[in-house]
């Protein structure tokens, strides 16, 4: 494939985020994310980033369990179909008007999950650019004016893949232990300390190299914007107009 | 062109003072070698010299640091891109760019230089540093020598009158290093430029080095001609403690001054008697061993045994597939081919309590293996994991490294101090096969003949076996007893260590350049030849 510009699917995603929560439909939702797979799965190049997506789509699928069980189990119930009657736990009377467990009606988990869909359509379509995207070429199109922002851009970009790269070795030491499945928590610690001292370690070598010093950059090899580009981008700018006009 | 005057350093959240009233001057084209055990303050050093330390660590700096006339006080490191290149200790988590080309280009980019300069720039360090055909290459495909030449490229291509190396050879094979070491000594002849370097293995640097820094741990520092300080540094050489057992009356640096000297000692020393190996069980075997990464070949047909009460290196060249093999006995690679067994068993069912108890697996980043919050804490998981007695393995830690404060944070351990951790952990599951990648890599002498005692009584008291995969040849001598030497995936040669180190000069020790054609690798060799 001929080589995108970086902002490409950056805006692209932008644009598709805005049309999903636009629309706020879960089917709108599922094939943005569908979409997003297809994409991934055929263009990502074999690069630490590219794995991003599918890292994404595991924590949005993490939150919507999450997200499912709490909206269905505490707050206002919805009337509808009755599903099943969890007992309901006593709570002080001071905190009249929450409810946890109660009735737990089709309607009920129905919205919880609609709008769970939404939350993990955002989440793995910036999973998605990330891993179409080199963040070093992202970059390089950073306007210098926003040094800290573009430090800043680069970090959180490179900080995504590094995470995941960092998982898998963690992880696999870990069995060595004889640790076959070690909880979250005892990943995290040294999980935070690799991503935090690579990512200082990424901003002091761009300090070092003169990032930031003059207000205009040179470009040693022009980043052009082609046909291609525009196409992708106008595809996912006509979503959002037809469902800015559609959607009431 | 660096001047350091009355310079004292203390960072922010420590009590500790890194550098003490430290003063010195490093003229134009000269190469300065940083020496020091761990953790005292070397790499602190080096950021001075550009102003990464303080401007982007924070930390007290009192004196003056000036680099060509430039105050590092004043400026921020950036604007000093143009007067000091740095290539930090892990090039690969520096890259800004994906593409070898477009890394050399940063720097000059965000100076906007013009681009028929950048084009011209470019190319000079591609030819100098033989780079050109991997100019359009992604750089995470690179091996581990030709990252740090794209490093030191992009630090060259902004035609820096300074260049500050932290440890460029650690993760380098002896050829690679070589290479590196070649390059920058042509440097500082042709082009007059400043080098200063920090380094672990002095055995690979000492030749170039004009002077040296000597960094005691307590805030002091030294400054002088490598003689004088390696005359009395306990940090030294392997050359140099040859020279000191010996008796010669002056420390030679390189091995062509150490020969001059030991003519008779070559002539009169006696043949050492070959200890017969006595072979063991087999700990671990391999057969028709192969794996593939991506279409491209890992490992292939890897046939060999290693008994118990053996201590044996993997070598070869970065990327030869030293890593490949060592997951692939301890069982992470499931797709590899052919058998794989450790004390009988096959790699792939090795699982939880039984994995613990047949091999122990110390990874590049022994920190991977840690997770508790304190010393104390992680050594009592051990002991719950093992079902030992509360305490086994902190007392085996004790006798590691003793003085370890038990309640320290395992972060805050230095590059040793963490490994030992590792290894009492591993070991006080008392596995019948130790398995260790890269061990002494950032490790300073003293962690490095600690790690030696304590593997050997391992493996020769317990009758267990070791195998280690390193790049480090003076290890391998004082160390091991056999070598397996991997290239390209395949076992080309398989033998006693003397024979194989022998046979090739890229991975000779010290010891034995000076003594060839007599075949005694480690100083203790030489001193039992010549009293026979």
């Amino acid at each position: 494939m001929k080589s995108l510009h970086p902002l490409t699917w950056w805006i692209w995603s932008l644009l598709t985020i805005g049309a999903v929560i636009r629309a706020d439909s879960s089917w709108l939702a599922g094939s943005a994310m569908a979409v997003a797979a297809i994409l991934v799965w055929r263009f990502a190049v074999a690069a630490p980033w590219a794995k991003s997506f599918w890292f994404s789509l595991k924590i949005g699928v993490f939150i919507l369990i999450i997200r499912t069980l709490v909206g269905v189990l505490i707050g206002v119930p919805i009337p509808g179909t009755k599903l099943v009657t969890v007992p309901i736990v006593p709570l002080p009377h001071w905190l009249a008007g929450i409810r946890i467990g109660g009735v737990i009606t089709q309607e009920r988990l129905l919205s919880s999950i609609h709008e769970g869909l939404i939350i993990i359509a955002v989440i793995s379509l910036f999973g998605a650019a990330v891993s179409l995207t080199s963040p070093h070429k992202l970059l390089r199109v950073t306007p210098v004016a926003i040094y800290e922002f573009g430090v800043a851009t680069v970090i959180a970009t490179s900080a995504l893949p590094n995470l995941v790269q960092s998982v898998t070795r963690i992880r696999r030491a870990r069995a060595l232990r004889g640790d076959e499945k070690p909880s979250w928590r005892s990943i995290a610690l040294p999980l935070l300390e690799d991503s935090l001292s690579r990512s200082l370690e990424l901003a002091a070598a761009m300090d070092a190299r003169g990032f930031g010093v003059s207000r205009k950059r040179s470009r040693y090899r022009p980043i052009t914007w082609h046909g291609l580009d525009s196409a992708i981008v106008l595809t996912s700018a006509a979503l959002l107009a037809v469902t800015l006009a559609v959607v009431r | 062109m660096i001047n350091f005057s009355r310079v004292s350093l203390v960072y922010p959240t420590s009590t500790k003072t890194i550098l003490e009233d430290l003063s010195f001057e490093i003229s134009e084209g000269e190469m300065v070698l940083v020496i020091g055990s761990t953790g005292t303050g070397k790499s602190s050093l080096l950021r001075l010299i550009n102003g990464l330390v303080p401007h982007h660590t924070g930390g007290i700096l009192a004196g003056d640091i000036s680099v060509a006339g430039i105050s590092t006080r004043l400026v921020r490191p950036g604007e000093l891109s143009h007067l000091v290149g740095i290539v930090g200790q892990n090039p690969a988590q520096g890259f800004v760019t994906d593409i070898v080309e477009e890394e050399l280009a940063f720097g000059m980019e965000a100076l906007n230089i013009a681009p028929d300069l950048m084009r011209k720039r470019v190319e000079e360090i591609l030819d100098l540093l033989a780079l050109s055909h991997l100019r359009d290459r992604a750089i995470s495909t690179l091996s581990g020598g030709e990252q740090q030449r794209v490093a030191i490229g992009s630090a060259l291509v902004m035609n820096p009158k300074v260049l500050v190396l932290d440890e460029p050879t650690s993760a380098l094979d002896p050829i690679a290093a070589e290479e590196v070491l070649s390059i920058l000594h042509r440097l500082v002849h042709d082009l007059s430029l400043t080098v200063v370097i920090a380094e672990h293995r002095l055995e690979r640097v000492i030749g170039f080095a004009d002077r040296i820094i000597h960094i005691a741990g307590d805030g002091s520092a030294e400054i002088n001609l490598p003689e004088e300080i390696l005359k009395r540094s306990d940090i030294a050489p392997p050359i140099v403690h040859l020279a000191r057992a010996l008796g010669l009356s002056q420390v030679g640096l390189s091995v062509r001054d150490v020969r001059r000297m030991t003519d008779d000692i070559r002539a009169n020393g006696k043949d050492l008697e070959v200890f017969e190996p006595t072979q063991g069980e087999v700990a671990i075997s391999t057969a028709k061993l192969s794996l593939s990464y991506q279409g491209k070949l890992a490992l292939h047909d890897v046939t060999t045994n290693i008994y118990n009460g053996e201590i044996v290196a993997l070598m070869g060249r970065n990327g030869a597939g030293k890593s490949s093999l060592l997951t692939t006995l301890v069982g992470l690679n499931n797709e590899a081919k052919g058998s794989s067994q450790i004390c009988g068993l096959n790699s792939k069912d090795l699982k939880g309590k039984t994995r613990r108890e047949k091999v122990g697996f110390i990874p590049q980043e022994p920190s991977d293996l840690l997770y508790g919050q304190s010393v104390k804490g992680e050594c009592a998981q051990a002991d719950k994991d093992n079902e030992c007695a509360a305490g086994t393995a902190l007392a085996l830690l004790e006798r590691i490294v003793p003085a370890i404060d038990p309640d320290t944070h395992p972060r805050d351990l230095s590059e040793g101090q963490r490994l030992a951790l590792a290894l009492a952990i591993v070991l006080s599951a008392q596995p019948q096969v130790l398995i260790l990648d890269e061990p002494t890599r950032g490790l300073d002498y003293q962690a490095k003949t600690l790690l030696i005692t304590l593997l050997k009584s391992f493996a020769k008291e317990l009758n267990r076996s070791v195998l280690i995969a390193t790049h480090d040849v003076e290890l391998v001598a004082e160390l091991c007893d056999r070598v397996i030497f991997l290239a390209e995936g395949e076992v080309v040669a398989d033998g006693p260590t003397l024979e194989i180190l022998l046979s090739s000069p890229a991975f000779a020790p010290q010891v034995a350049k000076v003594m060839s054609p007599r075949p005694w690798l480690t100083v203790s060799d030489v001193l039992r030849a010549v009293a026979q």
